[in-house]
């Protein structure tokens, strides 16, 4: 008569079979949230090493074929100058800035006759 | 108290690991003949009126096989009712008992029994088969042994009758174990619930645990991920400087086709583009000798691109200031 009534085991068993629905809830929510962080991780980490690759980029030194133009090295960029260049250099030059992915911070270019213009060129990286 | 000492008065704690547990005859037509103080553990004789009891020979050797047969041994004998069954052998001959669990119950309850209190369950016919004569058991039955097997008669019958003792008996290992809900759900039905259920726990816990080891995966692939790329420790610091390399990319995208759309613009007989300039956030662009019609070319471009912009005239210079 001391055995244990088989339905307060099926009872124990009902409750056990409760809680472990609710962990499996609990574990479940874990999962959608670790698949919704990977998911996330990986799309800003492939945004930001994209982009930082490509605006972190140091100047080409084959783009400085032009005797006129100056570069000074700064700690964050190189600020690129020149007082009077020929406007197909110039033309030339602005075109491998412009095309190549350079953060330009400031650029002034100014004419100063048909043939010749100055240049004052930031670049940070 | 000490060990040693403990061992030296077995009528101390001891004495109750030896002590025998009172033992009760239950019959239905008299429930209130035993008085049973609380706590005390019992031993309960089941009088011969809550049990069927059938003696049988058969070409079996062990008490195993005949267990299964029992239900069938009983058929067309037993009226309606949810009934255990129970065996025993003695000599060649097997003792086979059916009874109904609810029925046995009732009695406890109405004989002021608690289940808990109760030790073992005998029958009748196993521990009272020494008895010689008929003994009065209620006011209208004895029971009555008769070829091995104890029977319940009326009184009437036997002139010549004694009273129960229970005090000399020595209970046998034949005892029975109630099953307290046999009359709403059999034993096969409870094992292949009980099956059931330790299944689904089985299933359950499993799938805790393959779910646990994918997230500890995608935890571990998400450390790499941080690793490989170089990222800030939080997510936090890393959606920052996403934020800021986007801004830079959005100016340097707006930079670049600003100035293509400068360049691409087709300036006329003596106008020409004599100031290009980037700072903090404008683009500016200056216009010699251009005309008014020029500025209105220039800001219908601007205006169908809706590209924000700034347009004037200043000393015969035209002035474009765009937003970055």
């Amino acid at each position: 008569m001391n055995r244990v009534n088989p339905l307060y085991l099926a009872l124990l068993l009902i409750v056990l079979i409760l809680l472990l629905v609710f962990n499996l809830s609990g574990v479940r929510a874990d999962l959608a949230e670790a698949k919704e962080s990977i998911k996330q991780t990986t799309k800003v980490a492939t945004e930001l090493s994209g982009l930082k690759k490509v605006y972190t980029k140091k100047i080409n030194p084959s783009v400085f074929n032009s005797k006129s133009i100056v570069k000074t090295n700064t700690k964050t960029g190189a600020t690129i100058s020149a007082k009077e260049m020929d406007v197909r250099e110039l033309n030339s030059f602005m075109g491998k800035v412009i095309n190549g992915a350079y953060n330009i911070t400031t650029l002034n270019i100014k004419k100063i006759s048909d043939t010749k213009a100055s240049l004052y060129l930031e670049i940070k990286w | 108290m000490k060990f040693n000492e403990l061992l030296a008065k077995p009528s101390g704690i001891l004495k109750n690991f030896t002590k025998n547990n009172k033992i009760i005859f239950l019959d239905p037509n008299n429930p209130d003949a035993n008085t049973i103080s609380d706590k005390e553990k019992i031993d309960v004789i089941l009088s011969p009126s809550l049990y069927w009891v059938k003696k049988v020979t058969l070409p079996i050797k062990y008490v195993r096989d005949v267990k299964k047969l029992l239900p069938s041994l009983f058929e067309e004998i037993l009226p309606d009712g949810s009934y255990s069954y129970s065996v025993y052998k003695e000599d060649d001959e097997f003792f086979i008992f059916a009874y109904e669990d609810k029925l046995i119950l009732d009695t406890f309850l109405s004989a002021g029994i608690s289940s808990s209190d109760v030790a073992g369950v005998y029958f009748a016919q196993s521990e009272l088969g020494y008895i010689d004569g008929a003994v009065n058991i209620n006011e209208t039955q004895s029971i009555y042994v008769q070829d091995d097997m104890v029977v319940l008669v009326p009184c009437c019958w036997i002139e010549e009758t004694g009273d129960l003792n229970l005090e000399d008996v020595i209970l046998s290992k034949h005892k029975i174990a109630l099953q307290h809900y046999a009359h709403i759900v059999d034993n096969s039905s409870l094992y292949k619930i009980a099956i059931v259920l330790v299944f689904l726990v089985v299933l359950l816990l499993s799938e805790i645990t393959i779910t646990s080891n994918k997230t500890a995966d995608l935890l571990e692939q998400n450390d790499e991920i941080f690793a490989s790329y170089k990222l800030k420790p939080t997510m936090m610091q890393n959606k920052s400087m996403l934020k800021k390399y986007k801004k830079i990319h959005t100016k340097q995208s707006k930079i670049r086709e600003h100035i293509s759309s400068i360049l691409k613009f087709r300036l006329q007989g003596s106008e020409r583009l004599s100031e290009l300039d980037v700072k903090n956030s404008t683009l500016s662009a200056k216009y010699s000798g251009a005309s008014t019609a020029t500025l209105s070319r220039i800001k219908n471009v601007f205006k169908s691109k809706k590209i924000k912009h700034k347009l004037y005239m200043q000393d015969k210079i035209l002035h474009l200031e765009v937003q970055l």
